[in-house]
């Protein structure tokens, strides 16, 4: 028989692969990506060695060698065996070959035109077609050429006779590499460009204000006033405040869509108080947030709702009784008798919305997309739109998984206080059977 | 429920609080089967146009049936991978003393609460770099690894509610380890195992982040994605259909919750994500 010990291994290694690749893989890597350049312009695998005009800019401009620039982009024509050999596969005829050997071999040119003008000499009097067909084959630039390996890319230097010096070599390398690099440059930009700062303001101000007047101020009106209910009425508007957190993000979103837009109900309804038509969703900033707040409010007030009424139902019905045989009105049992019982309640909610709500962001994507402008662009959001979608096509994933990992940090240092908050004690007391 | 006060004024103003939210469920339902003059608000006809999505296929969108099958693949397939892997995890963590027990829990408490929306990234990235991206196999993968924490959580807290006596007697009669959890321990469980699985396939029916990011293909594309697609294309606006189809979207989530309300509200009661 086996013993509980390798029993429960063979039990938790699914559990543990899944986990550890699908999970805290991601948090490791979100951290390596973040030093990374990585973006839709370089790919997510290795490179490859290019020389391109953005190549020379770059020897230009980073590295100051501008010779080196000119000397990579001039073309050169070398007359050798490689070449005649070349002409005479593409069909060339022999005796041509022969003459350009006998009479031009070793020969280098700076241009195409000193070339074709070289060559013009022999025996065969080449048409201008010929010329350029024979000319094509000399032709040693390395403009444009494209090596899988810096080994192939200093090969292919060396055989049209570039000697570089180690430092140049290390220049056109770099300079030349189209595929991601290691950098720190994410977090210096991160501190110094001024949208950062922006999408910090609202999500402060998006968690403060839906934390506060909803996930909190509303669910524990919505707890109390149910608690003071008929148990149908009560019943009716618990159900009908689950809706929102029932209902796929996609189609609750496009309830609120109907409610705002320009011929939607809120417009329809307004009409007659001679209030213009409008896309309220995104008309003007303030609007916009308004309706945020509401749309992530409105789902957010149901788990409060919840944690709240149970709580409340655990006070003993005889307190209740006997305050009110002393004589206390509704208003002093909530804050005397009632308030103190969800003290624990509400710090649970307040931890566990603040971390969700900081993170969450498919709501205001559905709905405001950020805007108008980057009115509502929260910080999840704007990763989003740095790494994964925007409308430029150009994703930063490098700089998003920069941005990502300042919500992983958060996440990593807020989520442990669960520990405190659930009895930790208790959950780690030992098994009671063992073999 | 105590006289100190009158109920009606509560009521009243919790329904005005309500209207908005009410009225938007019931006209999801009203518009999707009448014709509304623009600036009004009280339809005037019947119509089933608004559904022709279902018969024919709009253009430049995969068919409806395929995108639904894709959905219920999407669903149940994570649905599955969460049940089976957290009924065993939940179980070890519940009753076995297996090394690094303590750190187990304390991760699983952690990840729990760890906002996992932070990882899509580094998930997309990874699911690139294994050629995943944009199958139907590597979001089902990644849906369930998220939802795998609050799976161990539930099941373990189940697991804990089951008494060790009826683990001591089949242990007495001899039966091993494994016999024991799939024979006795696993039929108590059985509200647990039906709630989870319910709430796994809920959740993956209803998520439209991970679907969106990882596999926005036609071939592979799900109803969340399906519906946001009709909705953000702005040259063919018809509130009516995009209801019509969310309405399709949602009858299956509001089928389950209507017979299983009871198993669902264990778990919606004890505090998930939003």
């Amino acid at each position: 028989m086996i013993s509980s010990r390798t029993f429960g291994f063979f039990l938790m290694t699914p559990a543990v692969i899944i986990i550890v690749m699908l999970f805290l893989l991601p948090v490791v890597l979100t951290g390596v990506f973040a030093f990374t350049n990585m973006s839709t312009s370089t790919g997510i695998s290795g490179g490859a060695w290019q020389i391109s005009p953005a190549t020379l800019q770059e020897l230009r401009d980073r590295y100051a060698m501008p010779e080196l620039a000119k000397r990579l982009a001039e073309p050169e024509y070398v007359i050798d065996e490689l070449g005649l050999a070349a002409l005479s596969k593409a069909g060339m005829g022999a005796d041509i070959v022969a003459d350009l050997r006998q009479r031009h071999l070793g020969e280098t040119f700076a241009t195409r035109r000193d070339a074709e003008r070289a060559i013009r000499d022999i025996s065969h009097r080449p048409s201008t077609a010929e010329l350029k067909q024979i000319s094509e084959q000399f032709n040693h630039s390395i403009a444009g050429a494209r090596f899988e390996s810096k080994a192939a890319l200093f090969a292919g230097l060396a055989s049209i006779g570039m000697r570089l010096t180690e430092a140049e070599q290390a220049a056109v390398a770099g300079a030349t590499y189209t595929g991601w690099n290691w950098t720190g440059e994410n977090f210096r930009r991160m501190v110094s460009i001024p949208s950062t700062s922006l999408s910090l303001l609202n999500t402060i101000i998006y968690v403060a204000c839906t934390l506060t007047i909803f996930n909190i101020g509303f669910a524990m009106v919505l707890a109390i006033t149910t608690f003071y209910m008929p148990e149908r009425a009560a019943g009716f508007f618990r159900g009908l405040w689950l809706l929102p957190r029932i209902s796929p993000p996609v189609l609750y979103v496009l309830l609120w869509k109907w409610l705002a837009w320009d011929t939607g109900f809120l417009s329809v309804f307004l009409a007659p108080f001679g209030i213009a038509q409008r896309n309220w969703l995104l008309d003007s900033s303030v609007n916009a947030w308004i309706f945020v707040v509401l749309i992530n409010g409105f789902v957010g007030a149901s788990m409060g709702m919840l944690i709240f009424s149970s709580a409340l139902q655990a006070i003993p019905k005889l307190l209740l009784y006997a305050s009110e045989v002393d004589g206390a009105n509704r208003r002093q049992q909530i804050w005397h008798i009632i308030l103190p019982q969800l003290r624990w309640p509400i710090l649970f909610v307040t931890c566990y919305q603040t971390l969700s709500l900081l993170t969450s962001f498919d709501l205001i994507l559905l709905s405001t997309n950020g805007g108008p402008g980057s009115a509502t662009e929260v910080w999840a959001l704007a990763t989003y739109h740095t790494a994964l979608n925007n409308y430029a096509g150009n994703l930063e994933y490098g700089y998003g998984a920069a941005m990502a990992l300042v919500l992983v940090a958060i996440g990593i240092v807020l989520s442990p206080v669960y520990l405190r908050l659930f009895n930790y004690r208790v959950l780690v007391s030992r098994p009671l059977i063992e073999q | 429920m105590t006289p100190n006060s009158r109920v009606w004024p509560v009521v009243l103003l919790l329904s005005i609080i309500s209207a908005p939210l009410l009225l938007m469920y019931i006209y999801l339902f009203v518009d999707t089967l009448t014709i509304t003059t623009p600036g009004s608000l009280i339809p005037h006809a019947f119509t089933l146009k608004n559904w022709h999505f279902l018969w024919a296929t709009l253009p430049g969108r995969p068919n409806i049936w395929r995108v639904a099958l894709n959905t219920l693949i999407f669903a149940s397939a994570s649905s599955a991978i969460v049940l089976s892997v957290s009924s065993t995890a939940g179980y070890v963590l519940s009753r076995l003393n297996v090394p690094f027990r303590g750190f187990f829990l304390a991760g699983v408490m952690v990840l729990h609460a760890f906002p996992s929306v932070t990882l899509i990234v580094a998930i997309f990235l990874v699911l690139q770099m294994v050629g995943l991206y944009n199958s139907l196999a590597g979001v089902i993968l990644v849906k369930a690894a998220l939802d795998m924490p609050l799976g161990i959580w539930i099941m373990k807290g189940f697991y804990d509610t089951v008494p060790w006596e009826i683990e001591m007697a089949g242990i007495q009669d001899g039966a091993s380890r494994f016999t024991v959890w799939r024979r006795l321990v696993l039929p108590q469980v059985r509200p647990a195992l039906l709630a989870l699985g319910l709430f796994a396939f809920l959740s993956g029916w209803s998520e439209y982040i991970l679907p969106q990011v990882l596999s926005p293909g036609n071939q592979v594309q799900v109803l969340s994605v399906y519906l946001a697609g009709l909705i953000a294309d702005d040259n063919n606006f018809d509130m009516a259909l995009f209801k019509s189809v969310g309405v399709f979207y949602v009858i299956p989530v509001a089928m389950l919750f209507l017979f299983f309300q009871k198993h669902l509200m264990n778990i919606y009661g004890g505090g998930t994500k939003g």
